[in-house]
Order: structure tokens, then C-alpha cells, then sequence
């Protein structure tokens, strides 16, 4: 296992070269995701290319221009950040967190009115997502929280409160903009991290069987939309023209696909518009359809080997920091990806999260971005040594 | 100390790293197993159902079959026509625009409920009829006002047009819209359609299938809205056939004219081919009546009226043949060599049978008289008393020959039988043994025996033509004889010559409804039938004049005729409702009607002048 090989000339006095850095750079992980990133763009290019109903005629670049644009002003973004201090990030971990929930106080306060949820802050020329700047900053609180602790005090109950609230205080704003996705993902995120840094396994199982138990207080709390996707969630037949339309019509446009797929831009139910939000959360059946279970496969793998590689990347940090953080968001991720898809294939409700990398969207792009630099970052530092406070050699 | 729990901690996270890592591949496998179970065991599903989606078949609806009458006049077409439709997505306030309709053009209450309904279910760009049908004034003044009326559009159509109007009614018929109610059953996809209109009665109705055609197709691909993008393919829709009538349209119009006021019906048939040129229902009303929905108004007028217009009476109406049932009882003595035509009885104003008194309706009686005077003077006597002698079976063996209590057969729907009662049906119903006084009532035509005008009429013709029974028939089509006479034509000229006399014989009963056209003579037998049973304390009061009692209780008047009286070619049948008597009101009409029959055929160069001489 060549990645845990010891550089142990850099044990004491951590500090790389530019150059180093450069060097440490993993390019093949960034690499993949441009992978998706392309067939993304290649897909938003097709959807645009569909006949518009009204005078204005089709663009195929629509949507695909503005995502390139993104994309590379995201992989600059993510460049500068993978050349960091990883350090940097553990000491301001809790003031970005606190920013964070500022920002989401802020929304709740004078948040622009968007689709029926205050989701978005508008800041004059672009709109900032708290919840989205919470993805990362919950992460980086709760790595910053663990990074120290010994498992026996992780093992205590009373260690797990503050983490717990961490967790908490956001998910309970994001919930009341209303925003089950992102909440949800929070949630799973978090849990994530606390099995990861090894809260024992029963503790899982007893929330679990409590969660269960208290499914009507929640039930009674949704805003009648949500129990309305739920509902149709469980049962789309029932109102195929109403808000099972999404569920019925997203299955079908993955299925009609077929094995070899109906072609690139060949898609119907895509040309005529029967797939809501077809640049955006239903990305993927646009995909499958034009694709079928061929392209979906590649997708898949191309998918799978970027969590792998986050993983992969967290495994062989050495400090308990970056391992956390780089896990968390390589949880994140996987998230986004299981939620979208499982939504679109009708195994879970529409709660509306986006397909990481393709969907149409500045805010999620930028996150991902963000996030896979931080993960850069971890990478090429994952031989520093952090002490239990963050600095050098207080062990 | 710290290396110990730090070792620990690292080993724990690698270790749940893995297990973390485990279990989102399998959350991977699951979604892949999805994808293959949508994709490809459902691909097939969802495909024909993607297909479905993009693909919209809409029908065109085939132009209807004409109709039109022997001599190529159009009794049913179809006229373009306006019709006003809302387009829910282009009008910003419907129900304002509705209402402004309604002020310029009337529209009933039930109506805008129904357009209201139609725009709620319909997707918002799908036109809803508001009104078909407009006339071009209307059409004008929606076109001036269509500021007003947004969403509101005027659309060329066809529509069933009856330029006859009341007259056809009961022979072409009539359709009106098909409702979603009655589609059930009805596999055809044209009866889906928004405003088909299915035949109601009539040949419409009898030949609705050959008159429907094919529909055509029109596939379209639509988007997610359901607006059509382009077109995939086109049929042509078959038009319906066109249908030629026996009818002749003057002849219908003359016949329907005679009736003015009076409730009845009258045919005319061709002998020989059982043609009918005429068969008129009297009153009738307006074909186009119910190419709209009809209002409830209307409706009332139209259910509630007591000579009921909506009846065929031709077909439906049953009624007691009375003295024209005499020919049948004299051709039966006839046949049977019971009576012959010097038979001769003394008719003393009644005849006594037990306790009871048959009265002839003659109180004074008409003396001495042979078959062919009986018949002349309708003497109910004379057949009382032959009728005795002949007995029930052989008449109604003979009545059976002639046509009475079974279908004609016509090209028509819902023909009534009438009733041709028999020993069994006597027992069955009365639990009673057919009596003298039952075969008494039957030799006058009374009693339980009924039968429609066009029983009559054929019957009547079987007699004039030399006893062939006929099909009547209202489709045009080629008809030679294939049976036998029925009759032996000495007995028949026997019947003719009572019939001749009855029309042409001074004082004989429709002396006043004769003619002579050309030396073409007519010849017939009245009838007048009660309505109900005259009470012995009636009788005894003296009966009263008709004209006193309510038009409900008056008796029919009935008459059943041929001419020419040498060369029979047209038969008539008259029934005027309540119309006191066969003499006074059905004959006259029967005799006008032979007339402009005669003159028509005489006009079209059927008869020649030639034939017609004596």
C-alpha cells in the first residue's frame, strides 16, 4: 500500500514549495470530474438544442455556455484553494461555521422569496446559497471537533452533544426555509462523520428505532408540499397528471431509453418537454434516455471512482483533520449523487437535489468546487502532522 | 500515551472508511439494479408509453351521406356552418367573455354550464364549443364585438342541414349529438368526438352506418403541453354514401299540407314495387330541431303535445281498421266459397246474438243488399252475418295472408306489429274462449284487432295488384314479384269493384271524395273506428254529435284506397285522428292525394295518357 508510505522528512517542519504542491496535485481525480463536468455541458448542449414552444428560437448553448463559463471559473477555484494551508482551514474552521449559520439567520431574516422557499441571499450580481456554504463549513467544524478527540471521549455521550447541536441548529433553519434536500443531506453527512470517527454502531441503531417512533411528530410538521411529494412519492399513479407527473414522466424518460439509448439529441420525451426541470434536478433521464443503461453505466463508473478516489484520498491522510474532512465531503457528494438518482428512478421523494457536476446551476458548481479543492488540499498535505490544537507540536 | 489512542483512532476511521466505502457501492448496485429494471425489463413499457406520449391521433370526421328523394331532391346535407369556441389560454377572462357572448348571441343557462365544465376538463389550448350553428348575422355581430369576446373564435364547420324541415322528419330523419352517456356500448371512435351527431330516427337512424363513412386520422407529435409540433401522418376520411329515397319530395309535402290542423298519418305506396312515395306523420316538427341541444322549452312543447309529433304514426300509430276490415272478412267468404258476390242478406239495423244487440250503423238498416252493396254502404250487418257463417279462423287465416299482426319489414326502425288476435291469444289474455260477439266486433274491424296505416296500405295494395303482398320500402332498390298471387283474382276483382263502388256509386259512402282525371278514377273503402265503447245508456240517449264530445274521444277516420280503378298502380292509406269520420275527413284527403299522385306520375311520364284511358 504505497500511499501510506511514511515521508517522514516532512514530520517536523511541514511546509511545501509551490512547487511541491504542484507536484502533489492529484490530477487524475481532478481530471474525472472534469469528465463529468464535460458530459454534463454535452447534455445541457441537447436539451437546449430542443424545439422552443413560443417565437424565441432553440439555443443549444442556452444552458451549455454558461456552465463551461462556470466550470472554468470553478477550476480556479478550485486551483488557489488546493494550494491552501490545510492548517489555515482547521484554525478558522469554526468562524466559517459560525458564518455560515450568520448567513442563514440572514436568509430566514430578508431572504429573497424563490419557488416558494428563502433559500437564496442576493448579494447584487450573484446570489449566495447559505445552506450550500453550511455543506462545507458544518464539515470543516465538525473535523476541526473530532480532530483531537480520543475514542473513549467520542464514545461519551456528553462529547456528543456539542456536535450533535453543531449539526443540529442548521439543519432546523435550512428545514424552515423549507429545504428537505439539503437538510436531509446534512443530516446523513453528519452521522456519516460520527460513525466514521467511530461513535459506536448500537448508538445508530437505538436513533434509529427513536426516529421510527417519532415519524408522526415529524409527519405533523411538513409544509403540505412536502407531504404531497411523499405521498405521491409512494404511490405517482394516483395523480398522473398532478405532482406524480414528475415521478411517471422521469420514469418513463429513463426507461424508454433502452439498452443503447435513443442517441444524442435524439431524445424525445426530452425534445417535447415532458420532463420538468430538465437542466436541472432531471438531468439524468435526459442522460439515460439519449444514453440508455450504456452511457448510464459509464456515468456510473465515472461516479463511483470519484467517491472511490475521495475515500481513497481520506484513507491515506495521515492527520485526523484532513481524514475527516476529506471523507465528509466525499460523503456530501456520494449524497448528492444517491438522493438525485434515487429521486429520478422513483426509489425516493422529489425533495430536489441537484446531480452533482451536471446540473444546471452557479451555486451547487461553485460548493462542488470548493469542496474538490479542499479535497486537493488534503491531498497534497496528507503527510502533515496537526497537533491536537491545530499547531505543530503541541502533542 | 497519545501514540496508543492515536494508533486506536486511525485504526478505527481506515476500518470505518471501508465499511463506509462497502456500503455506498452496494447503494451504487442498488441504483444500478434500478436502472436496469427501468431500463430494460420495463424499457419495452416505458418506451410504448413515451411513444404514447409524443403521439396524438386526432380524427377527422368523415362527411355525413346525403339523402335525398326519388327525384334527386336533397332532404339531408351537409352546410357549412360558423361555430364559436373559446380558447382557454387565449383569453384572459373567459367567463367574461361567455358572458358577453351571451348577450349578443342567446345562449341557454344549461348551455354555459356546460362550456364552463368543458373549459375546466379540457387543457387550456383545446377550443370548447360555445355555439354552433350561427347564422351569418350572428357571425357578423360577434366579428364587430370581438374586442369584447377574447379567447373567443369563429371556425368553419359542417353541420346536418334538413332544408325540408318538418316535412322529412319522419322518413329521413334526424340525428342530434351523441352523448357521452350512451357511449358505453358504441365501439366506434367517431362517436368520441366532441358535437357527432348520430341519426335519431328515420333512415338516418336505420342507415346510420352506411350514412356515418370512415373517419380519417390525423397523427400528430405533441409536446408535454399537447400542442402539436409536426405532423406524422394523414388519412383521408371516407365519406359516408349517399342514400336515395323512394320518397317523393312534392307528393310528401302536398300529403304533409293536407292535414293543416289534424293529427294522422298517410302513405302512399307504388303496388307493384312497394315504393312509398308519401308517408307523412302529421303533426311533425322541425328536423333541425335537435342539431342544437334542444332547450328544455322546446322539449316540453315538443313531449307534452298531445298529437304527439315526435311519433312515426305511420309505423307506430295502431289503430282499429274498422270497415276496412270488411274487405278482408268478404275476401276470406270469398276464398273459402262461403258467401259468393250475389250473397244476399236483409240488414234490419241490428243483429240479434243471444240477449245482445249488434247495431249496424244505420239505426234504420239498409234493406236488402248483396257483397258488392254491402260493401258500398259499409253495412255492418251483412258481415255480422257472414261473418257467422265464415267464422273467426278462416278471417284471420286470411287477415294473416294479407299482412295484419306481423312487421312489413320496411327499412325503418321500431315498426309496431298492431294486433291480430287468436283463440290462444284470447285465452292467454282474458283467460276467456273466443266468443261469437268477438268474431262479430273482428268483422267490422273492431275490438281487440289494430294495425298500423302501413299494414293497411300494403294490405290494400295486396288486394289491388292481384294479390301480391308487397314489401314496402322507403330505400330505392329494384323489386319484382317472386311469390304466387295469394288470391284468386275473380275474388279480388269482387273486392275492387265494392271499392269502386264505394267511391263512384251515388250515395255510396265517399261518393263526395271522387275524381276523374283523365277518365283515372279512384277507388277505396272508409273507415271510422271508436275511440271507446259506446255505453248501451249512451245509445239510448241518442248518440251525441261528435263535434260536442273532447277531440280525445272523437272516433279515427280512416281510409284505404287504390287508383286508377282499371289499372291499379298507387295505394293510399289515411288516418286522421279524432277525425269523426272515414267519409268526412280521411276520404277527401286520400282522394286529393291519389289525384296529385296521378297528376305527378302523369307529369314524370309513368303513366301515359294512353294507360289511363278506360
Amino acid at each position: 500500500m504505497s500511499f501510506f508510505k511514511d515521508r517522514n522528512c516532512y514530520m517536523k517542519d511541514y511546509n511545501l514549495s509551490l512547487i511541491d504542491k504542484i507536484r502533489g496535485f492529484n490530477y487524475l481525480y481532478l481530471f474525472l470530474i472534469s469528465l463529468i463536468v464535460f458530459i454534463g455541458i454535452a447534455v445541457l448542449y441537447s436539451v437546449g438544442s430542443s424545439p422552443s414552444v413560443g417565437s424565441t428560437p432553440s439555443d443549444p448553448w442556452k444552458w451549455a455556455s454558461k456552465q463551461s463559463i462556470r466550470f472554468i471559473i470553478s477550476l480556479w477555484i478550485l486551483l488557489v484553494i488546493a494550494m491552501t494551508n490545510l492548517r489555515l482551514w482547521m484554525k478558522y474552521a469554526y468562524w466559517l461555521y459560525g458564518a455560515g449559520l450568520l448567513l442563514l439567520i440572514g436568509v430566514e431574516l430578508l431572504g429573497h422569496i424563490h419557488m416558494g422557499a428563502q433559500r437564496w441571499l442576493s448579494f447584487g450580481l450573484f446570489q449566495l446559497q447559505p445552506s450550500e456554504v453550511m455543506k462545507i463549513a458544518l464539515v470543516l467544524a465538525l473535523a476541526k471537533y473530532f480532530h483531537g478527540a480520543s475514542l473513549e471521549q467520542i464514545r461519551s455521550v456528553k462529547f456528543m452533544i456539542p456536535p450533535v447541536l453543531m449539526m443540529g441548529i442548521p439543519v432546523l433553519l435550512i428545514l424552515k426555509q423549507p429545504d428537505l434536500g439539503t437538510a436531509m443531506m446534512l443530516v446523513f453527512m453528519s452521522f456519516g462523520v460520527f460513525f466514521l470517527v467511530g461513535v459506536q454502531v448500537w448508538k445508530f441503531i437505538a436513533l434509529a428505532l427513536v426516529g421510527i417512533g417519532s415519524f408522526p411528530i415529524i409527519w405533523s410538521l411538513l409544509i403540505p408540499y412536502q407531504k404531497k411529494r411523499v405521498l405521491t412519492f409512494l404511490n405517482p399513479e394516483n395523480d398522473p397528471l398532478g405532482a406524480g407527473y414528475h415521478i411517471s414522466q422521469s420514469k418513463i424518460t429513463l426507461g424508454s431509453g433502452g439498452f443503447w439509448g435513443k442517441g444524442f439529441m435524439q431524445g424525445t420525451q426530452k425534445r417535447l418537454k415532458f420532463i420538468p426541470e430538465d437542466h436541472t434536478d432531471f438531468i439524468f433521464t435526459v442522460f439515460a434516455e439519449e444514453f440508455g443503461l450504456f452511457g448510464s453505466l459509464i456515468l456510473f463508473l465515472l461516479y463511483t471512482l470519484v467517491i472511490g478516489y475521495g475515500f481513497l484520498i481520506s484513507a491515506r491522510c495521515q492527520n485526523s483533520f484532513g481524514k475527516i474532512v476529506a471523507a465528509g465531503l466525499t460523503i456530501n457528494f456520494a449524497l448528492y449523487l444517491f438522493i438525485n438518482s434515487g429521486m429520478v428512478m422513483g426509489l425516493m421523494p422529489v425533495v430536489g437535489v441537484p446531480l452533482p457536476l451536471m446540473s444546471y446551476g452557479g451555486t451547487a458548481m461553485i460548493t462542488l468546487f470548493i469542496s474538490f479543492g479542499l479535497m486537493e488540499c488534503v491531498d497534497i498535505n496528507r503527510e502533515m502532522v496537526i497537533g491536537r490544537l491545530g499547531s505543530i507540536d503541541d502533542e | 500515551m497519545s501514540v496508543v489512542w492515536k494508533y486506536e483512532k486511525n485504526h478505527t476511521m481506515q476500518m470505518r472508511l471501508i465499511a463506509l466505502a462497502t456500503f455506498f457501492l452496494f447503494i451504487i448496485f442498488i441504483l444500478i439494479m434500478r436502472l436496469f429494471y427501468l431500463q430494460i425489463l420495463q424499457g419495452d413499457k416505458f418506451l410504448l408509453l413515451a411513444e404514447k406520449n409524443r403521439i396524438s391521433t386526432r380524427l377527422i370526421t368523415p362527411d355525413r351521406g346525403r339523402i335525398y328523394d326519388r327525384n334527386g331532391v336533397v332532404l339531408a346535407e351537409n352546410k357549412k356552418t360558423f361555430q364559436a369556441v373559446l380558447i382557454k389560454e387565449q383569453s384572459p377572462d373567459y367567463k367574461k367573455a361567455i358572458e358577453s357572448f351571451s348577450k349578443l348571441v342567446s345562449l341557454a343557462d344549461e348551455e354555459k354550464e356546460r362550456i364552463l365544465k368543458e373549459i375546466k376538463n379540457k387543457r387550456a389550448f383545446m377550443p370548447v364549443r360555445v355555439k354552433d350553428n350561427l347564422t351569418p348575422k350572428e357571425v357578423v355581430l360577434l366579428q364587430l364585438n370581438a374586442p369584447d369576446l377574447p379567447g373567443i373564435q369563429i371556425e368553419e364547420g359542417l353541420i346536418r342541414f334538413y332544408p325540408q324541415k318538418e316535412i322529412e322528419t319522419h322518413t329521413a330523419g334526424y340525428v342530434s349529438l351523441f352523448l357521452d352517456s350512451e357511449a358505453q356500448d358504441k365501439d366506434d371512435p367517431l362517436l368520441s368526438l366532441p358535437g357527432y351527431r348520430i341519426g335519431r330516427a328515420g333512415i338516418e337512424k336505420s342507415r346510420e352506418i352506411f350514412l356515418r363513412g370512415e373517419p380519417g386520422s390525423k397523427k400528430t407529435e405533441v409536446n408535454a403541453a399537447g400542442r402539436s409540433v409536426r405532423i406524422l401522418e394523414e388519412n383521408e376520411s371516407v365519406p359516408g354514401q349517399d342514400i336515395t329515397l323512394t320518397i317523393d319530395n312534392r307528393l310528401q309535402q302536398y300529403a304533409y299540407d293536407l292535414f293543416a290542423d289534424n293529427a294522422g298519418s298517410a302513405i302512399v305506396m307504388d303496388i307493384k314495387t312497394g315504393d312509398i312515395l308519401a308517408m307523412v306523420s302529421a303533426p311533425s316538427f322541425d328536423a333541425n330541431l335537435f342539431l342544437a341541444p334542444i332547450s328544455s322549452k322546446d322539449w316540453k312543447k315538443l313531449s307534452s303535445n298531445k298529437k304527439m309529433p315526435m311519433q312515426n304514426k305511420a309505423l307506430h300509430g295502431m289503430y282499429s281498421p274498422g270497415s276496412i276490415f270488411k274487405l278482408v272478412v268478404a275476401l276470406a267468404g270469398l276464398e273459402n266459397k262461403i258467401i259468393s258476390a250475389n250473397t244476399t242478406i236483409n240488414c234490419g239495423g241490428y243483429t240479434q246474438l243471444g240477449n245482445q244487440r249488434f247495431h249496424c250503423w244505420k239505426r234504420e238498416g239498409h234493406g236488402k243488399l248483396n257483397l258488392i252493396q254491402a260493401l258500398e254502404h259499409s253495412c255492418d250487418v251483412y258481415f255480422y252475418e257472414v261473418a257467422q257463417k265464415i267464422g273467426a279462423e278462416k278471417i284471420l287465416e286470411t287477415a294473416k295472408k294479407l299482412g295484419f299482426g306481423e312487421m312489413t319489414g320496411i327499412d325503418l326502425e321500431s315498426e309496431k306489429t298492431g294486433l291480430l288476435p287468436d283463440f290462444e291469444w284470447k285465452k292467454e289474455k282474458y283467460n276467456d274462449a273466443w266468443r261469437m260477439g268477438d268474431t262479430l266486433n273482428l268483422s267490422i274491424g273492431q275490438g281487440f284487432l289494430t294495425a298500423t296505416p302501413l299494414q293497411i296500405v300494403r294490405a290494400v295494395a295486396a288486394i289491388a295488384n292481384g294479390g301480391y303482398l308487397v314489401q314496402p320500402h322507403i330505400l330505392e332498390r329494384e323489386e319484382t314479384f317472386v311469390s304466387k298471387p295469394l288470391f284468386d283474382a275473380k275474388n279480388l276483382s269482387v273486392i275492387r269493384q265494392g271499392m269502386i263502388d264505394v267511391v263512384n256509386k251515388e250515395g255510396a259512402t265517399a261518393y263526395g271524395s271522387r275524381f276523374n282525371l283523365n277518365g283515372m278514377k279512384m277507388a277505396g273503402k272508409t273507415a271510422t273506428t271508436q275511440v271507446r265503447r259506446i255505453s248501451a245508456e249512451e245509445r239510448k240517449a241518442g248518440l251525441k254529435d261528435q263535434k260536442l264530445i273532447p277531440w280525445e274521444h272523437r272516433d279515427h277516420a280512416l281510409f284505404a284506397g287504390f287508383a286508377p280503378i282499371n289499372k291499379p298502380r298507387y295505394a293510399v292509406v289515411v288516418v286522421v285522428e279524432h277525425g269523426i269520420g272515414g267519409a268526412r275527413t280521411a276520404a277527401p284527403i286520400a282522394s286529393k292525394l291519389l289525384k296529385k299522385t296521378l297528376e305527378l306520375a302523369i307529369e314524370d311520364e309513368k303513366l301515359t295518357k294512353l294507360e289511363a284511358r278506360p
